[in-house]
């Protein structure tokens, strides 16, 4: 309590600090509540949520993207991509993809750097086990769960395109899209 | 049939009924103070809306181990939760909850409920003592401490109705109240004390932002922090009776108890109701403030809401004496 002659005025500051106080739980109280019941409920994610890393498959040919190329395994920050490549004639192919998804801190470089969109996110993240060893993904489990969530939106091209400067000519910037493809080892700045 | 057993089956009922009272009030505050942080609250156990957690709650309780310190003094330990909640109980003997419904309405039933709840503290220090444990004996101290300092603003508060009405009998006080705006909190030294009583309970309560002796970070939780089990439930069973029988009495000496429009049997409902008002009162303002230092707290009560309270009494009593005592 104050000894001097502001009494009254610390008085009425408190009264109203109480009388404040109280009026936010109030105006809270009468809000609904913003909780989603998360298994029987779910929210709509974002298109750019980055969830659990899949592998796809070209849907016209329904042959595995991937090429092998290690780009990926290279960009890993926390390294946790091994790929093995498999030389064909035609077309190069991943003989072993695995992902330590338990090490993975859903950085977004591999599906960035991928030349082919092979390796994507997904809209999902609720891959909870008892078993840490669940979490080692081999290429075929990458494979399923590419089937079984919805992709996100983000995909190596879509995502160079966007980063690209702007071009002046649409055909021409397609064309160095398709180049920059080719030989993007870093993200673009 | 005798006296004593009509007031023995009367008080086994009234027991029941505060238990299972005292078990859904948990609820109801869990409910409460999840919309004032805008979540749900217990939502699963039970439908609708998880209306089976108390129950839940009090087995999960009985089934739990009941752990005793190896170095506690047993016969003090084990005691205290039967001493903590005995005059939490028994708070509740003298309350009438409509014209002739109660154990016993008491012509000095004010001064029973001040009396008995008070010592609720013996219990509470034979707990702190008894668990052999630094932070529980520091929370009892400290919980002494206050609850004697708020008992006296309480006190005061709570006898400004019985000066305004001439009675320490809590049927006598309600059926004062009768009548547009009679109730004591519509009058302006009946508001004052109710404030006064409010802040008062909430402090003799040990609730927040008066709740020292379990303040988390640095006593863990409290006075109770070795008990487990059915110990702990009775524990919290008392306190939360405590609380009910605090708004039971602030209902009836400033609210007008039983009183309302409709029908005479509507009485208790009505009364029900009113108590659980000055619960969510107690419960919004736990949500809303921050924890007060101990000095703070102490003065507080010492050097702001007792001389209101006496001064309060005094004028209160002045009005009386020149006026006559409210029609009783």
């Amino acid at each position: 309590m104050p000894a001097d002659g502001s009494f009254w005025s610390e008085t009425g500051q408190l009264v109203r600090a109480v009388g404040r106080a109280l009026g936010v739980t109030f105006r809270n109280f009468l809000r609904p509540p913003v909780t989603v019941q998360y298994p029987t409920v779910k929210r709509v994610y974002p298109d750019r949520f980055r969830g659990i890393l899949a592998l796809t498959y070209d849907k016209e040919t329904g042959e595995e993207n991937c090429i092998g190329c290690r780009l990926c395994e290279f960009i890993c920050p926390p390294q946790v991509i091994k790929v093995e490549m498999l030389k064909a004639e035609k077309r190069n192919w991943a003989k072993t993809f695995t992902l330590e998804l338990y090490a993975c801190e859903f950085c977004e470089l591999c599906v960035q750097v991928c030349p082919t969109d092979a390796i994507i996110m997904l809209k999902t993240f609720d891959l909870a086990t008892a078993d840490r060893r669940e979490l080692l993904l081999d290429k075929d489990r990458l494979h399923a769960l590419g089937l079984q969530h919805e992709p996100s939106w983000a995909t190596g091209n879509r995502l160079r395109d966007m980063q690209a400067p702007p071009k002046p000519v649409k055909a021409e910037a397609r064309g160095e899209g398709k180049a920059a493809a080719k030989t993007a080892g870093e993200p673009a700045e | 049939m005798p006296p004593v057993l009509q007031h023995a089956i009367a008080g086994f009922i009234v027991l029941n009924v505060v238990i299972g009272l005292v078990t859904y009030v948990t609820l109801l505050e869990r409910k409460f103070a999840a919309r004032m942080q805008s979540r749900i609250g217990p939502y699963y156990v039970g439908w609708p809306h998880g209306w089976l957690q108390p129950i839940a709650d009090a087995l999960k309780l009985m089934m739990k181990e009941d752990v005793v310190p190896d170095r506690a003094d047993r016969w003090v330990y084990n005691l205290a939760p039967i001493a903590f909640l005995i005059p939490c109980i028994l708070i509740f003997a003298t309350i009438p909850f409509a014209p002739g419904l109660g154990v016993a309405d008491l012509n000095i039933g004010v001064l029973f409920f001040l009396a008995v709840s008070s010592l609720e503290i013996v219990g509470l220090f034979m707990g702190g003592w008894g668990s052999n444990n630094k932070y529980a004996l520091l929370s009892a101290m400290r919980a002494v401490n206050q609850i004697i300092s708020y008992d006296l603003p309480f006190v005061f508060a709570a006898l400004v109705p019985v000066v305004l009405v001439g009675s320490l009998q809590l049927s006598v006080i309600v059926e004062a109240q009768r009548g547009w705006f009679g109730w004591h909190v519509f009058s302006v030294p009946g508001l004052l004390a109710f404030v006064a009583f409010l802040v008062a309970t909430l402090a003799a309560e040990n609730r927040v932002p008066f709740d020292i002796l379990e303040a988390e970070s640095e006593l863990v939780a409290g006075f109770r922090v070795e008990y487990s089990g059915m110990k702990f439930a009775l524990i919290q069973l008392a306190e939360y009776a405590h609380m009910i029988g605090t708004s039971f009495l602030g209902a009836l000496l400033f609210l007008g108890g039983w009183l309302g429009p409709g029908p005479g049997w509507l009485g208790p409902v009505w009364f029900l109701f009113k108590a659980m008002g000055v619960f969510l009162v107690v419960t919004w303002v736990r949500w809303s403030f921050v924890r007060i230092r101990v000095d703070q707290i102490l003065a507080i009560s010492w050097k702001l809401l007792l001389p209101i309270t006496i001064l309060l009494l005094m004028a209160t009593g002045l009005w009386v004496a020149l006026q006559g005592p409210r029609a009783g």
